[in-house]
């Protein structure tokens, strides 16, 4: 559905994507992530046709976006991280007004504004305007207007930034609906527990190249470690514990009055051995250390 | 002939058209409370300058012979309003639409290009402002039939096609300033330091004084072209080469403009070269 290869972008004479690839098949989601700067929102601006690569191909649905835009666009949904719903139409004027801009035109039009306004929860404020919305609301809006020319492949830049514990999970029921109907969906999070929980594969850029890619456990893994031992600065023995640590070579990282430590089943067996009396928490690594663990990169 | 297409292929596009009827949509729910401003500004400006200063002047010399300033006065209202008009819908409510309600993003997001968006918004701002100057056309009427001016009226409808043309080109300048007006604040700069002496420099509201600077100066300028062409027209009922120069200077800036315009826009609003 979309097959992206060797992206390559720069902008202000730096390079901000330097040969980035990415693949999402129908009726899956892909999460896209990686720190501030790494080049995701350039990547999908090229995807939506905003930016124009300096190398590399962008196919959505087996159209090519530099040669065939036309049908690679009509294939295409976009729901960008900002509302920009048109103010002057309602919630129904806007899912009518922006079907106005696909051809070939949307059959069964009002059938289908009707079916996505029930299946987004929108009825009851179909002739209000968008801006008196709910914060929740409006994202709803936003995703049903990216939809509403049945597009193959959906990109949904942060769609639940600021929005409630209740609206997000309104949202995520969404675009769990979005794959069940067969959609390709890219989506941008900086939750990690919205990547973890909606995306089947992740895909994590860094300086603007592929860092790693696959399921959750998987790239945090390779990049992190198998387990992440928290530390408290205050806990007896701590100090002493913290210099093996860094002994061993494995970064400490401080966080508030702890420190984070990534270690292999080894590294950890090692650990429990050397300070048989130390109080310390253990747990999987999560995506905040996936990006803890980045930033340490970058720092060297 | 295909750098004219490249620029010019796109007005025509589906998609043009599409964001063109988004205007006239929004524009056509207010249409009682949007024609009032076309038709009252010109009434006020011939009853006050025309009628009310007109009687103050007497008769002014223009074209080697004496005439009476209402008549002098009507085409360059005609032309004023075009130019007016098409620059502050594409100055002002094209930076409205493209910063504060980010429809052109929306847009954007579809298969709508920004060539499509940015001739929409030149048409729609050449629409209005034909659509204006044709309400000038009636309140002008309106003094024909109380026998207060007499003109060539079998010309008025011959003239809206260069009056179309001419904003279009009059907006291309417009969407320039939007292109590089770093924020609502300096929206006022275009208007004090561009129009208004363009505006009052083009013989729309009295002939020009006699200095050869000038009159080298107006060779240049369409607006002044558009009104003297459209006086020649309507008092004398003479075309004049004044409405030749009118068009081709409108196509040379649409040639020259649209390009730079949409090079200025891309990098304004992707953030691109």
């Amino acid at each position: 559905m979309l097959e992206v290869r060797g992206l390559v972008k720069h902008l202000g004479g730096k390079p901000v994507v330097n040969g980035v690839d990415l693949t999402c098949r129908a009726g899956e989601v892909i999460g896209l992530l990686g720190p501030n700067g790494a080049g995701k929102t350039t990547t999908l601006r090229m995807c939506y046709g905003f930016l124009r690569p300096e190398a590399g191909s962008i196919r959505i649905a087996g159209h090519d976006l530099a040669t065939d835009g036309d049908r690679a666009r009509r294939a295409l949904g976009v729901c960008t991280q900002d509302d920009t719903f048109d103010t002057d139409f309602t919630v129904r004027g806007n899912l009518e007004q922006t079907a106005r801009y696909y051809r070939p035109k949307i059959e069964n039009l009002a059938a289908r504004i009707d079916a996505l306004l029930a299946q987004f929860g929108l009825e009851e404020y179909a002739d209000q305007k968008p801006d008196r919305l709910s914060g929740g609301f409006k994202r709803r809006l936003m995703i049903a207007r990216s939809v509403v020319h049945g597009p193959q492949v959906v990109f949904l830049d942060e769609p639940t930034t600021g929005l409630d514990p209740q609206a997000r999970m309104a949202v995520w029921e969404l675009v769990a609906r979005l794959r069940a109907e067969g959609m390709a969906v890219v989506l941008t999070t900086h939750y990690m527990d919205e990547a973890e929980r909606l995306s089947d594969r992740l895909v994590l850029l860094q300086d603007g190249k592929v860092r790693a890619s696959g399921t959750t456990r998987v790239l945090l893994g390779d990049v992190v470690g198998e387990h992440v031992v928290i530390l408290a600065h205050a806990a007896p023995e701590a100090g002493s514990a913290a210099d093996w640590l860094r002994a061993r070579g494995d970064p400490l990282t401080a966080v508030l009055s702890d420190w984070h430590v990534a270690l292999d089943a080894a590294g950890l067996a090692a650990f429990v051995a050397a300070f048989p009396g130390l109080r310390y928490e253990v747990r999987p690594p999560n995506l905040d250390d996936l990006f803890l663990a980045l930033e340490r990169e970058g720092r060297r | 002939m295909s750098a004219v297409r490249r620029i010019f292929g796109p007005a025509l596009a589906w998609q043009s058209r599409a964001v063109l009827a988004r205007h006239l949509r929004v524009h056509l729910r207010n249409w009682h409370t949007a024609v009032i401003p076309p038709l009252a500004e010109p009434l006020v400006m011939l009853l006050a300058f025309g009628v009310g200063l007109g009687s103050q002047i007497g008769n002014l010399v223009w074209g080697g012979a004496p005439a009476d300033y209402l008549p002098y006065l009507a085409p360059g209202i005609l032309a004023y309003t075009v130019f007016m008009t098409a620059f502050f819908q594409s100055i002002f409510s094209a930076y409205m639409r493209m910063h504060y309600q980010k429809s052109w993003e929306g847009q954007l997001t579809t298969q709508v290009r920004l060539e499509h968006v940015v001739w929409a918004e030149m048409l729609w701002a050449a629409t209005l402002a034909t659509f204006y100057a044709v309400v000038v056309c009636l309140v002008l009427a309106g003094f024909g039939v109380a026998g207060v001016l007499q003109l060539h009226w079998t010309w008025l409808p011959l003239a809206i096609p260069l009056l179309f043309l001419a904003a279009v080109a009059f907006a291309s300048v417009g969407l320039f300033f939007t292109a590089i007006l770093p924020s609502m604040d300096h929206m006022g700069l275009p208007f004090f330091l561009v129009i208004l002496p363009i505006g009052f420099t083009s013989s729309t509201y009295f002939p020009l004084p006699a200095l050869p600077w000038l009159e080298t100066l107006v060779l240049a300028n369409p607006l002044h072209h558009l009104a003297e062409g459209l006086r020649w027209l309507l008092l004398r009922g003479t075309p004049t080469t004044h409405l030749a120069y009118a068009a081709a200077l409108s196509a040379v800036m649409l040639l020259l403009l649209v390009p730079i315009d949409l090079r200025l826009l891309r990098k304004r609003v992707f953030g691109d070269a």
